[in-house]
């Protein structure tokens, strides 16, 4: 074409201030809410995410408040979940539901889980729990079983679990970045086997 | 062992002989009917010559046109346009023209599991190009970390007449059986299986032409058959279904065709779910009509979708949000559910381009109902709308880029026994992003990109207090120049703001600021073809400063986080058959909070930690022979934590890991080729996460295959 033979320098330049403007109004567009002074006893309180049990004490900080920015910022952008039996076999989710579990879906499970309950109670780290060091960025834990309460306002059903964790070191701080549910564990009061959050992803994530 | 276990285990013997029979009689019955009927019809009269292409193109767009969640359980559209894809090459001289049988084994091992496996596929092309597939499968997984095992049992049977008939007729069935044994750490065991079969015959006609009409049928009749069983809860069913499909377009212009598609489908049997018995049924429909144009500078399309659904079947008794509730005692565990869905979707693309001015648009809206008649969950309703705009343009050795993104939703819900509707819960999001791209001179360039985005999601009066706001700046700016003695140097700099910030008051103690600076510079340097050298260091500085943490209520100070990483790596390759990969890492990072800030407003930090981390890595590969290669790599690393408080704690980790392999690939024989690939690799590792299984253990891709 003899469109772009005819553009010369002085259209270069009109073409950039109008993209330079462009942006600087949409710039101008994207601002933020105000927000509302913090109340007094209500906050939440979470640790620095310098180290990989930290930030798993911040997950259950987040669980426990159902404050979705607590969750979000400490899952990696390479985030990876793999579910257990029971959750792969759920009925109900569309085939390939589980592939490409990434961050963005994290995001959206966590979102919805929080919109739609009254209320969480976790204890995400059984007592027993030995923790292991972290060496070089990286920290596997192995068998980590988490147990949390979830109220919806018409029925309280509780899910406890073993899982394989791993985080990483990424520029500054500490994140998940690979969450393997393992199985559903036994209610440590009735013996009866629950489920992994794995079920509750496959319930929220959908919905 | 209960009834239900004897039950599946009889099925399991009995359903493999026969689908084993099945795979054997089935395409050997069909080819007597083909041939037999391929007598009459000696030529192939699909009748699609002279359909042009853009014709086809706005056709095939159509029957793929995005279906809403709405028809996706129970919409499957027939790919009729795949039906005659793949077929052998016709012979005159016979019926058959090629069988081919692949068996195949393996076994795959890792730190988590060990998978042996097993296939046998078979693939017969029959003249006309009709052809007729199986394939069947085993497979075993041993988990290593777990007290877990999975088997799996599949067979899958394919026929389709390719042009023996006057349309397009296929056969398809398949069988999957899996049984996953687990037990958790308090030693209860759960066995969940699964036996599934299904069969599905098709009939398309594709193409035919009415005047000025290109249409395209299909019908399809099915049945899908299962029992399983999981948590002790029995999940079986056994429905049969029937669909219809009607694609039909018309060239109504130059460069301009109206496409339509109509689907129907409906199915019906039983299910049993834990220890009732229900008859099940599902109906479903959808609709759509798009205008597609492709007039010299722009090419685009309208299309509108409209689809719904009914659903009649055994569910578990679920509470307002979807969950299983079979814990509460007096409550009902299985109810039967009635769901019906509405769902519309409109589209608008477009695209402009003259010479190097690119102008793309695409808006959408998709409006759904879903409504359950016993559920808790009641009526669910959801509304989407999209936009995305980008411009490009070229002048000179500038171009340039601009996107704005802009997308809008809601959802709402109606409890079932609620007189009030909960409140929609709207997320807005605006997304702006430019590039500018330059050749600055001889062999450099530079790439500057801005970006801004915010999210914010408002719950309608405030039924929950999770209103919130992220917006996120960043700015990067990318310099490379190439020398022509093999020397590329490298440089970016990057800055990132991130604001999240909670609306309402119990949530907003935490909300922040945070602002991180990346400067990395770095460089390859090609020394020699056996050698190159490279060099990258980059500094991450990060502040947060929290909104409130003035106020004396709240139990934030602002801080910093700093990481300066400095990569080495080394590639050499000796000769031909040897490479050699060295890599040494170092890092270090602080963190500081800050503790004053003085009249002149300056800030003062404490540090709070000093971490030193250092890693060396080697990797060697070898390669013996052809096909024959020898590997083997190793890390060492060593991290040095100072907790610095009232008293300094320094923690000093050591870890590492190595290991050593080899890579096999050979191929024997053309006529029956024989195949072998083997990749096995022993691991060893040590330090503070690695656990018994994870010290010492085989990693193993292997499979022997052959065609004959």
């Amino acid at each position: 074409m003899s469109l772009d033979r005819g553009i010369r320098m002085p259209t270069v330049a009109v073409m950039v201030t109008l993209c330079l403007g462009m942006v600087l109004v949409s710039g101008c567009f994207l601002s933020p809410r105000e927000q509302e002074s913090p109340s007094s006893g209500e906050q939440i309180d979470y640790v620095n995410d310098n180290s990989a049990v930290n930030v798993w004490t911040n997950l259950e900080i987040s669980l426990n408040n159902t404050h979705a920015p607590g969750w979000e910022t400490r899952i990696s952008d390479d985030f990876q979940y793999t579910p257990d039996s029971q959750a792969l076999n759920m009925p109900g989710l569309p085939p390939g539901y589980w592939e490409n579990w990434n961050k963005e879906r994290e995001s959206a499970f966590i979102n919805n889980l929080y919109d739609n309950v009254v209320g969480i109670i976790s204890l995400m780290r059984d007592p027993d729990f030995v923790v292991p060091d972290e060496s070089g960025g990286v920290a596997e834990w192995e068998g980590v079983i988490y147990d949390l309460t979830v109220d919806s306002g018409g029925s309280v059903i509780r899910y406890r679990a073993s899982a394989d964790i791993s985080f990483r070191l990424e520029g500054n701080f500490w994140y998940v970045y690979r969450w393997i549910d393992l199985i559903g564990e036994s209610d440590p009061e009735t013996g009866q086997t629950l489920s992994s959050m794995g079920v509750l992803r496959g319930t929220f994530g959908s919905n | 062992m209960t009834p239900a276990d004897e039950c599946l285990r009889r099925r399991d013997t009995s359903g493999f002989l026969v689908c084993r029979t099945l795979c054997i009689l089935l395409p050997l019955l069909l080819l007597v009917a083909g041939s037999a009927v391929a007598q009459d019809r000696s030529r192939d009269n699909l009748g699609d010559q002279g359909s042009s292409a853009d014709y086809a193109a706005a056709i095939a767009d159509s029957a793929n046109a995005r279906a809403d969640s709405a028809s996706a359980a129970a919409d499957t559209v027939p790919q009729v346009y795949s039906t005659t894809a793949g077929a052998a090459s016709t012979s005159t001289s016979g019926l058959f023209t090629s069988f081919k049988n692949t068996p195949k084994a393996g076994v795959r091992a890792n730190v988590r599991q060990n998978n042996y496996y097993g296939e046998l596929t078979t693939n017969l092309s029959m003249r006309g190009g009709s052809i007729a597939n199986n394939r069947l499968n085993w497979s075993y997984d041993q988990y290593r970390k777990q007290d877990k095992t999975v088997e799996t049992r599949g067979l899958g049977l394919d026929y389709n007449t390719g042009s023996l008939l006057p349309a397009s007729v296929r056969a398809s069935g398949k069988w999957n059986w899996s049984e996953d044994k687990t037990v958790n750490t308090t030693g209860s065991a759960n066995v969940a299986k699964r036996d599934f079969k299904s069969g599905t015959v098709s009939v398309s006609k594709p193409r035919m032409q009415a005047g000025m009409f290109l249409t395209t049928l299909s019908a399809a009749v099915g049945i899908n058959d299962q029992k399983a069983n999981d948590q002790n809860v029995q999940n079986d069913f056994n429905e049969a279904s029937v669909d219809g499909h009607l694609q039909t377009g018309a060239r109504v212009a130059r460069g301009v065709t109206i496409a339509g598609r109509l689907y129907a489908k409906s199915l019906g049997g039983d299910r049993s779910l834990g220890t009732s018995t229900s008859p099940s049924s599902a109906n479903s429909d959808s609709m759509g009509i798009g205008i597609y144009y492709d007039r010299t500078v722009a090419v685009g399309r309208v299309a509108i979708t409209r689809s719904n659904f009914d659903k009649k079947y055994l569910d578990f008794n679920r509470d307002q949000n979807g969950q299983v509730d079979t814990l509460t005692p007096g409550v009902e565990k299985y109810v039967e559910e009635l769901e019906t869905k509405d769902a519309i979707s409109i589209e608008f693309e477009n695209r402009f381009q003259i010479g190097r001015i690119d102008l793309r648009a695409n808006l959408s809206r998709d409006i759904n109902e879903q409504d359950y008649a016993i559920s808790k969950a009641g009526l669910k309703e959801r509304q989407q709308d999209r936009m995305n705009l980008a411009a490009s343009f070229g002048a000179g050795r500038d171009s340039f880029e601009v996107a704005y993104v802009y997308g809008y939703k809601w959802d709402d819900q109606k409890l079932q026994d609620a007189t009030e509707r909960r409140g929609r819960k709207y997320t807005k999001d605006r997304d702006y992003e430019f590039t500018w791209y330059r050749d600055l001179f001889t062999a450099t360039d530079l790439t500057v990109k801005y970006h801004q985005g915010l999210t914010q999601d408002t719950a309608e009066n405030q039924y929950n207090d999770n209103d919130k706001d992220r917006l996120e700046t960043d700015l990067s700016l990318k310099l490379g120049r190439n020398w022509n003695s093999g020397f590329r140097v490298n440089l970016g700099f990057n800055w990132k703001g991130t604001q999240d910030l909670n609306i309402r008051a119990s949530r907003s103690s935490t909300n922040n600021h945070r602002d991180s600076y990346e400067v990395a510079p770095g460089y390859t340097w090609i020394l020699s073809p056996w050698l190159t050298l490279s060099q990258n260091y980059r500094l991450y500085i990060q502040y947060t400063d929290y909104v409130f943490s003035h106020l004396p209520d709240v139990n934030r100070e602002d801080n910093y986080n700093k990481r300066g990483n400095l990569n080495t790596s080394m590639v050499i390759k000796p000769s031909s058959r040897l490479r050699l990969n060295l890599k040494y890492d170092y890092n270090k990072r602080f963190n500081a909070t800050k503790t004053a800030t003085d009249v002149t407003g300056g800030s003062k930090y404490r540090k709070d930690l000093i971490q030193t981390i250092g890693r060396v890595d080697l990797a060697v590969s070898y390669t013996v022979a052809e096909g024959v290669t020898l590997e083997g790599a190793t890390y060492r690393n060593r991290d040095a934590k100072d907790n610095i408080g009232s008293t300094t704690k320094t923690t000093v980790n050591h870890a590492g890991e190595m290991w050593l392999g080899c890579k096999i690939s050979q191929k024997w024989g053309t006529k029956h080729p024989l195949e072998l690939s083997a990749t096995i690799k022993k691991y060893n590792a040590y330090g503070p996460s690695v656990t018994e299984t994870s010290s010492d253990y085989w990693e193993a891709d292997a499979w022997l295959k052959w065609e004959f």
